[in-house]
């Protein structure tokens, strides 16, 4: 049997590469189907069939992929990154619930009281630190035994772990801060000691557990903040000069930090 | 292919490694010992997962202690562990697939069809799309399996790799193994000796972080030479005996009365080794 309209070569090789949608490669299959002319353009190799039937097996036994991992790749992030991001331990519904809980919490303390603002700047870069603490090593990843002999452990996969947790948490305390009863300015002053926490939270996990590093680094946040506060008042630890440095902290061990995940 | 010298591990004062010395080279090679014998922390070392308190270890002429050194070798080596831990909530492909990310197989196209290709060497095609959760301990453990022949990797670390396995998931198991064992280098840790007898062509034996023997099975066997009786009466009490499937009863050691000698098994030959019979 032959038809007078014929696959185009265009969609015969987006049907040879299967990257048409599912219901243009099922028309395509019918046609074919029916179409000796248009059966004969298209290559039928063994390799071929069997690699486009595995495609087939993988696409009806792959569960669809999470709404994070959906969002990552129309982001433009490449699959496979997409797909590791998406599995961090603590990238679960029930830590960025925790996170939303804790943001709420600070900002509704600080709208019924001004003199609870600092609580939201000091809670703030705890938060990541606690995710990463989370995020990687024997203790908190069930699976860590069996990906800890693969080329990508260690340093690259905390580091790209970090990164997602990272991407939920300052989105998250972006959005609750203006909702704090401050000045933008003043409302945003987490940002950089946050950004400072966690690179050196990675940083000085290349010698001690992620945890205990987390641990390390929450405990000087806590004394950098106290010291300030017997210095000159709670918010001396966010003022320009110590935003500078959190600053330069931040960039010179971020750029350790992608020295360290190349190698 | 695999040195490892003077090897140390220390857990609070007792030694899982003291000083070990040993090579592996293509084949199976086998480690027998009992628990606490420092067999699981040896794979571990290989597997660079664990870093030694002294010795040395060099793979392919690569050092693990290297951070540089230590990725180019997981590149090379496949781990299965004592007690892989899995995410519960991922399907068996996801999983293989997460790891072969993990292993630098980018390409999506390649990395599935590599995933499909394990998942089918372990049979466990039609569990692909089950979530680990649902999965019984036997597919759980195939499916650790899987993850560790992704890439077909030169160096195959496998502890304790049978555990849980039916007696046809474990022939499917040797055939596996023994095939990976052609061309590259597999050690397994293993408590079934007739796993060692039917698969390695080296084995090993450990005992409080060293290793006690280091020979075929056959030699292994041997071992119990002339300590293997088979009688009718039942031995005194006071010796280590069991019945076999005819009735007779089966010692180890000293001959007992009435007693004939009969040919050693390589697990005789262990439990003489380390001395668990008499």
């Amino acid at each position: 049997m032959t038809t007078s309209w014929h696959i185009s070569d265009e969609l015969r090789d987006r049907y040879l590469a299967g990257t048409l949608a599912a219901p243009l490669a099922t028309s395509v299959d019918a046609h074919l189907g029916g179409c000796a002319e248009c059966r004969a353009a298209v290559p039928y190799e063994s390799a071929w069939l069997e690699a486009s039937w595995g495609r087939i097996e993988t696409e009806l036994i792959r569960p669809r992929p999470g709404w994070g991992e959906r969002l990552l790749r129309l982001g433009g992030v490449p699959g496979h990154l997409a797909r590791l991001l998406s599995a961090t331990p603590t990238m679960s519904r029930a830590w960025m619930a925790a996170v939303v809980a804790a943001l709420a919490f600070g900002v509704l303390a600080a709208r019924h009281q001004a003199e609870l603002l600092p609580a939201f700047l000091i809670l703030a870069p705890v938060l990541p630190l606690t995710g990463i603490a989370l995020a990687y090593g024997p203790r908190a990843d069930p699976a860590h035994e069996l990906l800890a002999a693969t080329p990508l452990a260690g340093p690259r996969l905390l580091l790209t772990r970090a990164t997602a947790v990272l991407a939920v948490a300052t989105p998250l305390a972006l959005v609750a801060s203006p909702l704090l009863p401050a000045p933008p300015g003043l409302s945003a002053a987490w940002l950089l000691p946050s950004l400072a926490a966690a690179s050196a939270c990675l940083a000085l996990s290349h010698r001690l557990p992620v945890p205990v590093s987390a641990l390390a680094v929450g405990a000087l946040w806590l004394a950098v903040v106290g010291a300030g506060h017997l210095t000159g008042g709670w918010l001396t630890a966010f003022g320009p000069a110590a935003q500078v440095a959190y600053g330069l902290i931040a960039l010179s061990l971020s750029f350790r930090l992608y020295r360290m995940s190349i190698r | 292919m695999i040195t490892v010298t003077n090897l140390t591990k220390r857990y609070g004062g007792r030694y899982a490694l003291a000083g070990l010395d040993l090579a592996v080279g293509t084949g199976v090679t086998g480690l027998l010992g009992p628990n606490g014998a420092g067999k699981t922390t040896l794979l571990r070392c290989l597997a660079t997962t664990l870093a030694p308190d002294g010795g040395s270890v060099d793979a392919f002429g690569l050092d693990p202690a290297d951070p540089v050194q230590r990725t180019a070798l997981r590149r090379r080596l496949g781990y299965l562990p004592q007690d892989p831990g899995f995410y519960p909530h991922f399907t068996a492909f996801d999983l293989v697939d997460y790891v072969a990310i993990l292993k630098e197989l980018t390409d999506r196209e390649q990395r599935h069809a590599e995933v499909r290709r394990v998942l089918a060497e372990v049979d466990l095609t039609g569990q692909a799309g089950t979530k680990v959760r649902k999965l019984s301990g036997g597919m759980r453990q195939r499916l650790a399996l899987a993850q560790a022949l992704l890439g077909e990797p030169d160096l195959l670390i496998l502890d304790e790799p049978t555990v849980g396995l039916d007696p046809a998931q474990r022939m499917l198991f040797r055939t596996l193994i023994s095939r990976m064992g052609e061309s590259r280098a597999v050690v397994l840790s293993t408590h079934q000796t007739e796993d060692v007898a039917a698969l390695c062509e080296r084995v090993i034996v450990m005992r409080e972080g060293r290793a006690v023997f280091d020979g075929t099975p056959g030699q292994l066997a041997e071992v119990a030479a002339g300590r293997v009786w088979l009688s009718d009466t039942a031995p005194p009490a006071s010796r280590v005996f069991w019945r076999t499937a005819d009735g007779r009863y089966r010692t180890l050691g000293e001959r007992p009365p009435a007693a004939h000698g009969t040919a050693p098994g390589v697990e005789d030959g262990y439990l003489t080794l380390l001395g668990e019979a008499a």
